[in-house]
Protein backbone atom coordinates (compact mmCIF):
# COMPACT_ATOMS: atom_id res chain seq x y z
CA UNK A 1 0.00 0.00 0.00
CA UNK A 2 1.00 3.55 -0.96
CA UNK A 3 1.43 5.56 2.20
CA UNK A 4 1.00 9.54 1.31
CA UNK A 5 4.28 11.41 1.99
CA UNK A 6 3.13 13.46 5.06
CA UNK A 7 2.52 9.71 6.81
CA UNK A 8 6.14 8.60 5.82
CA UNK A 9 7.37 11.94 7.23
CA UNK A 10 5.24 11.38 11.04
CA UNK A 11 6.58 7.56 10.23
CA UNK A 12 10.47 8.42 9.48
CA UNK A 13 10.52 11.32 11.83
CA UNK A 14 8.01 10.93 14.28
CA UNK A 15 7.20 13.90 16.91
CA UNK A 16 7.05 13.42 20.62
CA UNK A 17 7.97 9.68 20.79
CA UNK A 18 8.59 9.06 24.35
CA UNK A 19 6.72 8.93 28.23
CA UNK A 20 5.90 11.26 30.31
CA UNK A 21 5.77 10.32 34.54
CA UNK A 22 2.41 8.50 34.80
CA UNK A 23 2.44 9.28 38.59
CA UNK A 24 2.65 13.22 37.81
CA UNK A 25 -1.38 14.60 38.67
CA UNK A 26 -0.60 16.54 35.77
CA UNK A 27 -0.39 14.24 33.36
CA UNK A 28 -3.16 12.43 31.73
CA UNK A 29 -2.44 8.74 30.01
CA UNK A 30 -3.91 6.69 27.38
CA UNK A 31 -3.61 3.94 26.42
CA UNK A 32 -5.65 1.85 23.52
CA UNK A 33 -5.77 -0.82 20.83
CA UNK A 34 -6.91 -1.90 17.75
CA UNK A 35 -7.14 -5.95 17.83
CA UNK A 36 -8.15 -6.12 14.35
CA UNK A 37 -4.65 -5.15 13.52
CA UNK A 38 -2.84 -5.45 17.16
CA UNK A 39 -2.03 -1.89 17.38
CA UNK A 40 -1.09 -0.36 20.78
CA UNK A 41 -0.77 2.91 21.16
CA UNK A 42 0.01 5.37 24.45
CA UNK A 43 -0.61 9.03 24.80
CA UNK A 44 0.20 11.10 27.88
CA UNK A 45 -0.36 14.91 28.37
CA UNK A 46 1.05 17.09 30.37
CA UNK A 47 -1.63 20.02 31.45
CA UNK A 48 -0.63 23.25 33.32
CA UNK A 49 -2.75 23.01 35.94
CA UNK A 50 -2.70 27.03 36.18
CA UNK A 51 -3.74 27.88 33.00
CA UNK A 52 -5.24 24.96 31.72
CA UNK A 53 -3.16 24.74 28.33
CA UNK A 54 -1.58 21.07 27.27
CA UNK A 55 2.69 22.04 28.02
CA UNK A 56 3.51 18.54 26.52
CA UNK A 57 2.40 15.58 24.94
CA UNK A 58 4.24 12.28 24.26
CA UNK A 59 3.03 9.00 22.64
CA UNK A 60 4.40 5.58 21.22
CA UNK A 61 2.94 3.42 19.44
CA UNK A 62 3.41 -0.48 18.24
CA UNK A 63 1.95 -0.73 15.17
CA UNK A 64 1.33 0.26 11.13
CA UNK A 65 2.82 3.11 9.61
CA UNK A 66 -0.84 5.42 9.75
CA UNK A 67 -0.88 4.44 13.44
CA UNK A 68 2.36 5.55 13.70
CA UNK A 69 1.63 8.82 11.73
CA UNK A 70 -1.92 9.69 13.48
CA UNK A 71 -0.23 9.50 16.94
CA UNK A 72 2.35 11.56 16.23
CA UNK A 73 0.24 14.21 14.42
CA UNK A 74 -1.83 14.51 17.31
CA UNK A 75 1.01 14.94 20.03
CA UNK A 76 2.11 18.06 17.59
CA UNK A 77 -1.26 19.38 17.30
CA UNK A 78 -2.27 18.78 21.34
CA UNK A 79 0.83 20.87 22.81
CA UNK A 80 0.03 24.42 23.06
CA UNK A 81 -4.37 23.58 22.81
CA UNK A 82 -6.43 23.88 25.84
CA UNK A 83 -7.52 20.95 27.40
CA UNK A 84 -11.70 21.62 25.96
CA UNK A 85 -9.66 22.30 22.31
CA UNK A 86 -8.25 19.35 22.98
CA UNK A 87 -11.17 17.44 22.85
CA UNK A 88 -12.42 18.81 19.69
CA UNK A 89 -9.67 17.09 17.78
CA UNK A 90 -11.60 14.80 15.53
CA UNK A 91 -10.48 11.70 13.84
CA UNK A 92 -11.49 13.02 10.72
CA UNK A 93 -9.42 16.13 10.49
CA UNK A 94 -6.31 13.42 11.35
CA UNK A 95 -7.58 11.73 7.96
CA UNK A 96 -7.50 14.60 6.10
CA UNK A 97 -4.28 16.37 6.96
CA UNK A 98 -2.70 12.50 6.47
CA UNK A 99 -4.56 11.49 3.50
CA UNK A 100 -5.37 8.32 4.99
CA UNK A 101 -6.79 6.29 2.17
CA UNK A 102 -10.13 4.14 3.72
CA UNK A 103 -8.39 0.70 5.30
CA UNK A 104 -6.92 3.29 7.37
CA UNK A 105 -9.27 5.19 8.64
CA UNK A 106 -9.56 3.33 12.12
CA UNK A 107 -5.96 4.30 12.76
CA UNK A 108 -7.09 7.72 13.16
CA UNK A 109 -10.00 6.73 15.23
CA UNK A 110 -7.34 5.27 17.43
CA UNK A 111 -5.52 8.61 17.82
CA UNK A 112 -9.05 10.22 18.72
CA UNK A 113 -9.82 7.44 20.92
CA UNK A 114 -6.57 8.28 23.15
CA UNK A 115 -6.68 12.00 23.14
CA UNK A 116 -9.91 11.03 24.76
CA UNK A 117 -8.58 8.56 27.27
CA UNK A 118 -5.58 10.77 28.30
CA UNK A 119 -8.06 13.92 28.72
CA UNK A 120 -10.42 11.57 30.88
CA UNK A 121 -7.35 10.22 32.99
CA UNK A 122 -6.33 13.52 33.21
CA UNK A 123 -9.64 14.87 34.54
CA UNK A 124 -10.15 11.80 37.25
CA UNK A 125 -6.30 12.74 38.10
CA UNK A 126 -6.54 16.10 39.02
CA UNK A 127 -10.35 16.27 40.30
CA UNK A 128 -9.20 13.26 43.04
CA UNK A 129 -6.72 15.52 44.07
CA UNK A 130 -8.85 18.66 44.10
CA UNK A 131 -10.67 16.76 46.79
CA UNK A 132 -7.73 15.83 48.64
CA UNK A 133 -6.67 19.25 48.38
CA UNK A 134 -10.51 20.40 49.68
CA UNK A 135 -10.40 18.14 52.44
CA UNK A 136 -7.13 19.07 53.98
CA UNK B 1 -24.00 -11.70 4.65
CA UNK B 2 -24.06 -15.08 2.24
CA UNK B 3 -24.68 -18.23 4.38
CA UNK B 4 -21.47 -20.15 4.36
CA UNK B 5 -22.89 -22.97 6.56
CA UNK B 6 -25.86 -23.62 4.55
CA UNK B 7 -23.85 -23.18 1.26
CA UNK B 8 -22.23 -26.25 2.61
CA UNK B 9 -24.97 -28.15 4.18
CA UNK B 10 -23.58 -28.01 7.78
CA UNK B 11 -25.43 -27.08 10.60
CA UNK B 12 -25.39 -23.18 11.70
CA UNK B 13 -22.73 -21.89 14.20
CA UNK B 14 -21.09 -25.29 13.95
CA UNK B 15 -17.43 -23.98 15.40
CA UNK B 16 -15.90 -27.52 15.30
CA UNK B 17 -15.37 -29.24 11.66
CA UNK B 18 -13.53 -32.25 10.57
CA UNK B 19 -11.83 -31.00 7.54
CA UNK B 20 -11.54 -34.25 5.04
CA UNK B 21 -15.48 -34.21 5.78
CA UNK B 22 -15.92 -30.40 5.30
CA UNK B 23 -13.66 -31.27 2.07
CA UNK B 24 -16.18 -33.72 0.73
CA UNK B 25 -18.78 -32.06 0.93
CA UNK B 26 -17.49 -28.73 -1.06
CA UNK B 27 -16.36 -31.41 -3.97
CA UNK B 28 -19.75 -32.65 -4.01
CA UNK B 29 -21.45 -29.24 -3.86
CA UNK B 30 -19.26 -27.84 -6.36
CA UNK B 31 -20.36 -30.39 -8.58
CA UNK B 32 -24.38 -29.98 -8.41
CA UNK B 33 -23.35 -26.15 -9.12
CA UNK B 34 -20.55 -27.48 -12.34
CA UNK B 35 -21.43 -25.28 -15.01
CA UNK B 36 -21.34 -28.40 -17.60
CA UNK B 37 -24.42 -29.22 -15.73
CA UNK B 38 -26.83 -25.87 -16.69
CA UNK B 39 -25.65 -26.24 -20.27
CA UNK B 40 -29.15 -26.38 -21.52
CA UNK B 41 -30.66 -24.13 -18.59
CA UNK B 42 -32.22 -20.81 -18.55
CA UNK B 43 -29.49 -17.75 -18.32
CA UNK B 44 -31.27 -17.55 -15.41
CA UNK B 45 -30.53 -20.86 -13.84
CA UNK B 46 -26.82 -20.42 -15.15
CA UNK B 47 -26.36 -16.99 -13.22
CA UNK B 48 -27.69 -18.76 -10.18
CA UNK B 49 -25.43 -21.42 -10.33
CA UNK B 50 -22.18 -19.33 -10.91
CA UNK B 51 -23.64 -16.77 -7.94
CA UNK B 52 -23.71 -20.39 -5.61
CA UNK B 53 -20.57 -21.08 -6.82
CA UNK B 54 -18.81 -18.61 -5.72
CA UNK B 55 -20.31 -18.32 -2.44
CA UNK B 56 -19.81 -21.64 -2.20
CA UNK B 57 -15.73 -21.29 -2.63
CA UNK B 58 -15.83 -18.20 -0.47
CA UNK B 59 -17.97 -20.82 2.65
CA UNK B 60 -15.28 -23.32 1.99
CA UNK B 61 -12.07 -20.88 2.36
CA UNK B 62 -13.37 -19.67 5.42
CA UNK B 63 -14.88 -22.46 6.97
CA UNK B 64 -11.74 -24.57 6.45
CA UNK B 65 -9.50 -22.05 8.49
CA UNK B 66 -10.30 -22.60 12.27
CA UNK B 67 -9.37 -18.81 12.63
CA UNK B 68 -11.67 -17.31 9.57
CA UNK B 69 -14.57 -19.73 10.44
CA UNK B 70 -14.55 -18.26 14.24
CA UNK B 71 -14.50 -14.92 13.56
CA UNK B 72 -17.38 -15.54 10.70
CA UNK B 73 -19.54 -17.25 13.43
CA UNK B 74 -18.95 -14.41 15.75
CA UNK B 75 -20.32 -12.02 13.15
CA UNK B 76 -23.06 -14.62 12.22
CA UNK B 77 -23.92 -14.19 16.11
CA UNK B 78 -24.18 -10.75 15.88
CA UNK B 79 -20.61 -9.88 17.19
CA UNK B 80 -18.41 -6.74 15.95
CA UNK B 81 -15.48 -8.64 14.95
CA UNK B 82 -12.47 -7.82 12.64
CA UNK B 83 -13.99 -4.57 12.19
CA UNK B 84 -12.96 -1.19 11.86
CA UNK B 85 -13.70 0.89 15.63
CA UNK B 86 -13.81 -2.71 17.32
CA UNK B 87 -12.06 -1.25 20.22
CA UNK B 88 -13.43 -3.53 22.96
CA UNK B 89 -9.92 -4.62 24.62
CA UNK B 90 -9.31 -5.22 28.24
CA UNK B 91 -6.71 -2.38 29.60
CA UNK B 92 -4.53 -5.03 30.94
CA UNK B 93 -3.95 -7.22 27.23
CA UNK B 94 -3.05 -3.24 26.01
CA UNK B 95 -0.74 -2.83 28.94
CA UNK B 96 0.84 -6.18 28.85
CA UNK B 97 1.18 -6.23 24.98
CA UNK B 98 2.99 -2.60 25.38
CA UNK B 99 5.61 -3.94 27.83
CA UNK B 100 6.19 -6.87 25.62
CA UNK B 101 6.90 -4.53 22.55
CA UNK B 102 8.69 -1.67 24.74
CA UNK B 103 10.89 -5.25 26.19
CA UNK B 104 12.05 -6.50 22.66
CA UNK B 105 12.91 -2.89 21.43
CA UNK B 106 15.52 -3.09 23.72
CA UNK B 107 16.17 -6.90 23.95
CA UNK B 108 19.17 -8.47 22.10
CA UNK B 109 19.43 -11.39 20.14
CA UNK B 110 19.31 -14.13 22.37
CA UNK B 111 16.30 -12.19 24.07
CA UNK B 112 14.51 -11.47 21.63
CA UNK B 113 14.83 -15.25 20.16
CA UNK B 114 13.89 -16.47 23.84
CA UNK B 115 11.03 -13.90 23.61
CA UNK B 116 9.88 -15.27 20.61
CA UNK B 117 9.81 -18.74 21.71
CA UNK B 118 7.43 -18.05 24.02
CA UNK B 119 5.22 -16.14 21.85
CA UNK B 120 4.89 -19.41 20.12
CA UNK B 121 4.11 -21.05 23.21
CA UNK B 122 1.63 -18.87 23.82
CA UNK B 123 -0.42 -18.96 20.34
CA UNK B 124 -0.42 -22.96 20.76
CA UNK B 125 -2.13 -22.40 24.17
CA UNK B 126 -4.47 -20.00 23.23
CA UNK B 127 -4.90 -22.31 19.65
CA UNK B 128 -5.53 -25.51 22.09
CA UNK B 129 -7.94 -23.12 24.25
CA UNK B 130 -9.92 -22.48 21.09
CA UNK B 131 -10.44 -25.78 20.13
CA UNK B 132 -11.51 -26.46 23.90
CA UNK B 133 -14.07 -23.38 23.42
CA UNK B 134 -15.07 -24.81 20.15
CA UNK B 135 -16.30 -28.23 21.80
CA UNK B 136 -17.80 -26.82 24.21
CA UNK B 137 -19.99 -24.08 22.23
CA UNK B 138 -21.16 -27.07 19.69
CA UNK B 139 -22.05 -29.36 22.68
CA UNK B 140 -23.99 -26.22 24.58
CA UNK B 141 -24.43 -23.06 22.55
CA UNK B 142 -23.91 -20.45 25.21
CA UNK B 143 -23.10 -16.55 24.20
CA UNK B 144 -20.75 -16.55 27.21
CA UNK B 145 -18.41 -18.96 25.48
CA UNK B 146 -18.53 -16.79 22.48
CA UNK B 147 -17.67 -13.87 24.34
CA UNK B 148 -14.63 -15.55 25.59
CA UNK B 149 -13.84 -16.60 22.24
CA UNK B 150 -13.60 -13.57 20.91
CA UNK B 151 -11.58 -11.73 23.54
CA UNK B 152 -8.97 -15.06 22.84
CA UNK B 153 -8.94 -13.74 18.92
CA UNK B 154 -8.19 -10.41 19.87
CA UNK B 155 -5.15 -11.59 22.41
CA UNK B 156 -4.58 -14.11 19.38
CA UNK B 157 -3.72 -10.91 16.69
CA UNK B 158 -2.02 -9.56 19.39
CA UNK B 159 0.18 -12.61 19.98
CA UNK B 160 0.66 -12.78 16.31
CA UNK B 161 2.12 -9.53 15.87
CA UNK B 162 4.33 -10.02 18.87
CA UNK B 163 5.81 -12.68 16.96
CA UNK B 164 6.61 -10.82 13.78
CA UNK B 165 8.28 -8.35 15.91
CA UNK B 166 10.34 -10.57 17.17
CA UNK B 167 11.00 -12.08 14.02
CA UNK B 168 12.40 -8.54 12.91
CA UNK B 169 9.94 -8.72 10.66
CA UNK B 170 9.86 -4.69 9.28
CA UNK B 171 7.05 -2.13 8.90
CA UNK B 172 3.35 -3.76 9.43
CA UNK B 173 0.68 -2.34 6.51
Amino acid sequence: MAYSDKVLDHYNHPRNVGALDKKDPNVGTGMVGAPECGDVMKLQIKVNPDTGVIEDAKFKTFGCGSAIASSSLATEWLKGKSVDQALAIKNTDIVTELALPPVKIHCSVLAEDAIKAAIDDYKTKSSATAQVGASA
Amino acid sequence: MSDYYAALDLPSLQLHLDLANLEQRFHAASRRLHPDRFARASAAEQQAALDASSVLNDAYRTLRDPLRRAEYALKLAGFNVGEQGNLDVPASLLEEVFEFNLALEEADADEVAAARNRFVALRGEIDARMEELFAAYDAAPKRETLEELRGLLNRRRYVANLISTASGEGIRH
